[in-house]
């Protein structure tokens, strides 16, 4: 009988401890769980993006996406619209110095490179931005865990991330609903500089192989009420992608596969 | 037991209720009319002014389209700087970034254009590069330096934000469609004086102008229509000389305005339509129905003072005197109700509710000039030998030696009358339209000063729009642009234009290495769209929102002019159409348009329907009085002296060239409704008289009975000569034609009217012997 009370009280502290343990997570601390979270190699899919103004009018693109090292080396070429088909754009981030981004320019025969010094540009005319798609580096933003929350059922860490000055944001802070479970983020919510919401976002991952790769990405521009809505398909992972696809001369060709 | 007062059974109630139940009349009048113009707390007056425009309208239409797709066209410029100092400075840059930043933060902004929003596009070393051309508030000198090439390199976009001297900087601040720019204009000016108190500030813009003249022109009018009233007070006493009498009118005037802007407040709660806001077009309301109440009132008081003269009973004397004024009263104010109840057919939706709201008050005025006014006049005690009752005033004396004049002359004065009719046809046909409002103000003035400034230091505050449709990635579209865009520019007052042309031929050039040989139009529309998908990949393509549509179906060319009146901009778009139609190859439609056209096509708008207004309201009161006069040569005598005011009245406005607008387009309201009263009511007295006087005698005694009042009205109605002092030019010309209205609606009366009924009298009294 006290065998089994103290068996008991053990077990009891064992769920306490735990469940403290897993409350005393501090926000950076769940951050550095999702950094951790294994990534592909190397990624290919087909993209499907569709964006819609505040009048209901929708632009459609279709493309074909490799990319390697957690998109830090990127190759994109246009399928959809016809009139776009055949441009292609290559970027290649760097650590140390401004990212490389070319693009193929099939109706003057041209590679031009260009740039953009400004991480709040969007991408293609889409509500996201460079900064949007980029990784957030640990050391640039304050995490701080706000009370968990439920999305669609799902249980959520939900955090509060402050970018640094040193970031270089366009926001102010982002709200971040992240899955217990898996660890991915499935919500979040932008803020502009003024304190304003500027975008609401909605992901959705699938698994393959060990990991989750997005399947669609919602972006709602909730001041310029614009939509974007990004959709992958014939997503492949480390399927062995050459490093060297990421170079000018492969712009000028859409790959069969 | 009733005492009968008069041998007709409603006229009798009538005096009856003044003169047997005094204080129950003169407490339920006051009574009634606190609880109508208690409507006053629900009183809204609106200063938007595109509420006024008819949706239906064509260049309305095109012009909705524009905003539908571009966004508000209509800007509000901002231009600071210091005379004689250069503006590429650390500090000038500082607080045009702080003034763009502040504004774009508005609820009521959507975009502010300006060098600290601007983005920039370069070519290094074969890298196409979109940046921010101000790319911090705070600048170091070779920032401003870079800024400075940047701008020398792109002489059109310099043009845009920087005087041609280099000392004054400007913001282009592009509010949100269907914002009210009076309340846009408010905010804005709220927010960047603070921060530019240390520079000259010049404001302009079709924009910022319309959001700031309502409430201008009513608080200007406002304290001219206090002078003009005092004005009024000083004549009605000169001439009265009763204290008592002149308040007495005042009463009725002030009651039935109490009860008209109640009435207003409480249809508008009650309907919540926005034809009861109190708009621009609302402000004349007040002095028109000054006018008509101030004409009842003093009809009652002269004729009361008459009658006490003869008979020295003040029971009396009220019961003839109503007994002789109650029929006038009434018919001049049904049918003035009746002419200003045309303006139901108006196609502005403010003109609707005016017309309402001021039938309301004259039918107010004419409850109140009937029953309280005599009930208030039985309860004073008069003294018989006050200088009011027993001596003849100055107009009295007048009125009889202009009477003597018109009726020993009768011929030559109607013929008189017809050559200065003559006259004034001659003139109607040099009326011009004129709503450009730079013009509504004289030079000298703040606003205008700016508008000024901002014609000679920059590139001018006017816009007018071509909104093309066809596909924007074609070479031949956008050449056609391009070739439109040099035609446009040929205008000596069109300082500069853009459209997505120029993007695109500005793009082209970065992309070939920044050669100037190809700052031209692609000649494939691969190439266009290549050079749009490359932007988008670098820029943000919101930034062509305001010159390209979503699609690339429709784009915006966008010209900046200098001040144009209204007949150069009417041959301006007509040139600008004819090359569209005869020069362009491609099958671009385009339409030109601009807040400046629709407001030209909305004053022809108003003219129509206020040439139709007039047209029916003749009709109407000729039709009421051929009826209530038994003949119908009685109604078309009772049209006579009105039409011959309205047209020497719009003919004056040619000879002088003071231009229709929206404002001086309300003269003819005034001159109907103040016009009627007085023929009503020398006709009333010529019936009624021709019964009992000598046929010889007949004119005299009417122009001695109804000259005095009518001339009394009139003079008193001159005070409005007030608004002659205003700052704004249409308010100055209706204060001068305002007094012209009421010399030649008096006067047409008690000549051409007077001068007719003695020729024809005749004819005119043969069936009352």
């Amino acid at each position: 009988m006290q065998l089994h009370k103290g068996y008991k009280m053990k077990q009891l502290t064992i769920v306490i401890l735990f469940g403290s343990f897993l409350f005393s997570q501090t926000g950076i601390e769940i951050a550095k769980m999702m950094d951790d979270r294994p990534s592909p190699i190397d990624m290919s899919n087909k993209t499907k993006m569709v964006l819609t103004n505040a009048k209901g009018k929708t632009r459609t693109n279709a493309m074909i996406s490799k990319s390697m090292d957690a998109n830090k080396k990127q190759i994109i070429w246009f399928l959809e619209p016809k009139d776009d088909k055949g441009v292609a754009f290559l970027k290649i981030e760097h650590d140390e110095k401004d990212d490389e981004m070319r693009m193929w320019l099939p109706a003057f025969k041209k590679v031009r490179r260009i740039s953009s010094k400004k991480k709040g540009d969007s991408f293609m005319g889409s509500d996201l931005s460079y900064e949007d798609m980029s990784s957030r580096e640990l050391n640039e933003n304050d995490y701080n865990r706000l009370n968990d929350d439920v999305v669609e059922g799902m249980e959520c860490y939900l955090i509060e991330i402050v970018p640094r000055k040193v970031a270089k944001s366009s926001y102010s802070k982002h709200l971040t609903w992240i899955e217990k479970s898996t660890l991915v983020a499935v919500k979040e919510e932008s803020y502009d500089k003024r304190g304003k919401l500027e975008k609401r976002k909605e992901f959705k991952f699938q698994k393959l192989k060990n990991y989750y790769v997005i399947e669609r990405v919602f972006v709602e521009d909730v001041q310029k009420k614009h939509t974007t809505e990004v959709m992958f398909s014939d997503v492949q992972v480390d399927s062995g992608i050459d490093k060297n696809l990421f170079q000018e001369k492969n712009l000028k060709r859409i790959p069969r596969d | 037991m009733q005492t009968n007062y008069s041998n007709h059974p409603i006229r009798n109630w009538f005096i009856q209720q003044s003169l047997d139940h005094t204080r129950r009349t003169i407490i339920i009048s006051i009574i009634a009319t606190l609880i109508m113009g208690s409507g006053l707390q629900f009183f809204v007056i609106d200063d938007d002014m595109m509420k006024m425009l008819p949706k239906n309208l064509e260049s309305r239409i095109a012009w909705d389209m524009v905003q539908e797709e571009f966004g508000s066209t209509e800007v509000i410029f901002i231009s600071f700087g210091k005379k004689g100092q250069t503006v590429f400075h650390p500090n000038t840059f500082a607080a045009l970034w702080d003034i763009s930043v502040e504004l774009e933060a508005l609820q009521e902004i959507e975009e502010v254009q300006s060098i600290s929003m601007t983005t920039r596009m370069d070519n290094y070393d074969g890298f196409m590069e979109i940046d921010d051309l101000q790319p911090d508030r705070n600048l170091t000198e070779n920032d401003i330096q870079e800024i400075k090439g940047y701008l020398e390199k792109n002489p059109n976009i310099k043009d845009r934000f920087v005087s041609q001297n280099e000392d004054y900087l400007v913001a282009m601040v592009q509010p949100f469609e269907g914002i009210g720019l009076d309340q846009v204009r408010n905010e804005l000016v709220a927010v960047v004086d603070p921060i530019l108190q240390d520079y000259d500030i010049h404001y302009g813009g079709s924009a910022y102008i319309t959001g700031t003249i309502p409430g201008i022109i009513r608080d200007d009018v406002q304290s001219l229509m206090k002078a003009g009233m005092l004005i009024m007070v000083v004549i009605l006493l000169l001439n009265l000389r009763s204290v008592p009498g002149v308040a007495m009118v005042m009463m009725v005037i002030g009651l039935s305005l109490f009860a008209m802007m109640g009435f207003l407040g409480w249809v508008y709660r009650i309907t919540g339509s926005d034809r009861y806001l109190f708009t621009l077009v609302n402000t004349s309301m007040p002095i028109i129905l000054l006018t008509i109440a101030n004409s009842d009132g003093v009809h009652v008081i002269t004729k009361f003072f008459r009658e006490m003269r003869l008979k020295g009973d003040v029971r009396n004397a009220v019961a003839t005197t109503m007994d002789s004024l109650l029929v006038p009263i009434f018919l001049t104010s049904i049918t003035t109700v009746a002419a200003f109840l045309t303006m139901i057919l108006s196609p502005l939706e403010p003109m609707i509710g005016y017309g309402i709201a001021i039938s309301a008050g004259i039918t107010w005025a004419w409850l109140i000039s009937s029953l309280m006014l005599p009930a208030v006049i039985s309860l004073k005690k008069w003294d018989l030998e006050s200088k009011a009752i027993s001596m003849a005033s100055t107009f009295e004396k007048l009125i009889d030696r202009l009477g003597r004049v018109v009726l020993t002359h009768p011929k030559y004065i109607f013929l008189l009358g017809l050559i200065m009719v003559m006259v004034g046809v001659l003139g109607f046909f040099k009326v011009t339209v004129d709503v450009n409002f730079a013009h509504f103000f004289k030079p000298g003035t703040e606003i205008r000063d700016s508008m000024d400034f901002m014609d000679e230091e920059m590139t001018g505050t006017m816009d007018v729009r071509a909104r093309v449709e066809g596909d924007m990635k074609d070479p031949n579209a956008l050449n056609d642009m391009t070739a439109l865009q040099d035609f446009m520019e040929e205008n000596e007052k069109i300082s500069l234009s853009y459209s997505i042309a120029d993007v695109v031929k500005q793009m082209h050039r970065t992309v070939m290495d920044d050669n100037p040989a190809f700052e031209t139009i692609p000649e494939s529309r691969e190439k266009v769209n290549n050079l749009f998908t490359m932007y988008s990949m670098s820029g943000d393509p919101e930034d062509f929102s305001s010159m390209v549509d979503y699609d690339y179906n429709a784009g915006l060319i966008t010209a900046l002019s200098k001040i144009m009146s209204t007949d150069e901009i009417f041959s301006y778009v007509g040139r600008v159409n004819t090359y569209i139609h005869d020069k362009l190859k491609s099958d671009l439609k385009i339409h030109v348009t601009g807040m400046i056209v629709v407001f030209r096509d909305m004053v022809l708008m108003i003219i129509k329907s206020s040439a139709l207004s007039i047209v029916f309201s003749l009709l109407v009161i000729g039709i009421i009085a051929s009826i209530f006069f038994k003949r119908i040569l009685w109604g078309l005598l009772a049209v006579v002296p009105l039409s011959s005011a309205v047209i020497l009245n719009f003919g004056l406005m040619g000879h002088f060239h003071i231009s229709l607008n929206h404002i001086t387009a309300i003269l003819s309201s005034i001159i109907i409704g103040v016009g009627v009263d007085f023929a009503v009511h020398y006709i009333a007295q010529f019936r009624r008289l021709s019964r009992t006087v000598d046929k010889n005698k007949l004119s005299r005694e009417v122009m001695d009975d109804v000259g005095y009042p009518i001339i009394l009205d009139a003079g008193s109605n001159m005070g409005f000569g007030a608004l002659l002092f205003s700052a704004f030019l249409p308010i100055q010309y209706i204060g001068g034609l305002m007094v012209f209205a009421m010399l030649s609606t008096s006067l047409g009366t008690l000549t051409i009217l007077s001068a007719l009924t003695e020729l024809l009298k005749k004819r005119l009294i043969e069936r009352y012997r």
